[in-house]
């Protein structure tokens, strides 16, 4: 019994764009990625296997992969994972047609420009000492708990808990704050994402050309250095505008 | 001597090559274009991994993890350097928290992802544009 498939839909790019014979996505080894033509834009789709779960990592990581080798290279708009229709004409017929000139627009809005993600953690115990040294509650409820069974100090630690974290928490604003102030002068877009992690200093999400990358590396240095012991910052990119696209929603 | 793989640039900027799948959760199951023609399939462990993958910041479990933190820094202060401390601030840091019946499915996809990013060749096979310039 031949097996039941759909059609896997990556991302809208320029209709002047082919696959890469060798690009593979969330079908695996045998399904390449292919292109779907209509009008001036196009979709990157391949063929999906319905009977199989989608969602493993594997699927995961080569959605995103995909999407960012090609923001890389072309404007490409990110379609939030697990979007599959029945056929490539359905492809036409219910995304490409009906949202053609809104695509084209924002394409080309998009031409030579890629997002950036700039991440920042805290120092764990730098931050804590700092803490402490900024608030004498803090230092006294931790006197309070030292050496003294979990179980007898629960009221305390949630109250200690709660203070690190609103002091953190107000740490996390300012610096959310600064590091898209830091990288405004070389982006076309910023913002700011919710903190993923409790010593999480900042996400940022930047749009801004590729051919702009050095001065914003420049920008996330001089953030780095200035904070030096204090913050560990990565930045993530080219990705796909995954954050910058969210205001385009057919479905919505 | 530098590998592809260790950070680029000055200053301490980490360039990684690849983002964590916690990173790729957040981004792709939560971001993008949102359309309306989908055909039902059956998606492994994804409501839980979008509700639960992004921390509670204010939660009891939080505030007991802080004052926890707190109250060893004493120790790290006196005793630090010790191998058992590093691995902790290690362990404690990088992961997102995870409640309930989704940490089971987030570490595991954790222990495979490793596979998956060591490969790292996604990368280079990107689309081309037939235009010319």
């Amino acid at each position: 019994m031949p097996a039941v498939t759909g059609v896997y839909v990556y991302g809208i790019v320029p209709g002047d764009v082919e696959a890469d014979p060798e690009a593979r996505g969330v079908g695996g080894d045998s399904t390449p990625v292919t292109v779907v033509h209509h009008g001036r834009i196009a979709a990157m789709v391949s063929e999906l296997d319905l009977d199989r779960p989608l969602g493993t990592p594997a699927d995961l990581l080569s959605h995103e992969a995909l999407l960012d080798a090609t923001a890389a290279v072309v404007p490409v708009l990110p379609v939030r994972f697990g979007a599959v229709l029945t056929h490539r004409q359905a492809v036409v017929d219910e995304l490409l047609a009906p949202h053609h000139d809104e695509f084209d627009a924002a394409l080309r809005e998009l031409e030579g420009k890629a997002e950036y993600v700039i991440s920042a953690r805290y120092v764990r115990d730098s931050v804590l000492r700092d803490v402490i040294a900024g608030d004498p509650e803090i230092e006294r409820l931790r006197e309070a708990i030292r050496d003294k069974p979990e179980d007898a100090t629960r009221n305390e630690r949630i109250a200690l808990g709660q203070a690190v974290n609103n002091a953190i928490d107000a740490r996390r604003q300012a610096d959310t704050q600064a590091v898209a102030e830091a990288v405004a002068p070389v982006a076309d877009g910023v913002i700011t994402r919710e903190p993923a992690g409790e010593y999480e200093a900042a996400a940022v999400a930047v749009l801004t050309g590729l051919d702009r990358e050095p001065e914003l590396v420049r920008k996330v240095e001089e953030l780095t250095e200035r904070r030096a012991g204090q913050l560990e910052v990565r930045l993530l990119g080219p990705l796909a505008p995954y954050d910058f696209v969210t205001a385009l929603r057919p479905g919505a | 001597m530098s590998t592809s793989l260790q950070p680029r640039g000055g200053g301490g900027i980490e360039r990684p090559t690849s983002t964590s799948l916690a990173e790729v959760i957040d981004t792709i199951l939560d971001k993008g274009l949102v359309i309306d023609a989908y055909v039902r399939v059956s998606l492994v462990g994804i409501e839980l991994l979008t509700i639960d993958a992004r921390i509670v910041v204010a939660s009891v479990d939080t505030y007991l993890k802080f004052a926890e933190a707190v109250n060893r820094l004493d120790i790290s202060q006196e005793k630090a350097g010790l191998p058992e401390l590093v691995g902790d601030i290690t362990e404690g840091g990088a992961k997102h928290k995870v409640k309930g019946s989704a940490q089971g499915v987030l570490e595991a996809v954790g222990d495979k992802v490793r596979d998956v990013i060591d490969t790292g060749s996604e990368r280079e096979k990107a689309p081309r544009r037939r235009r010319e310039g």
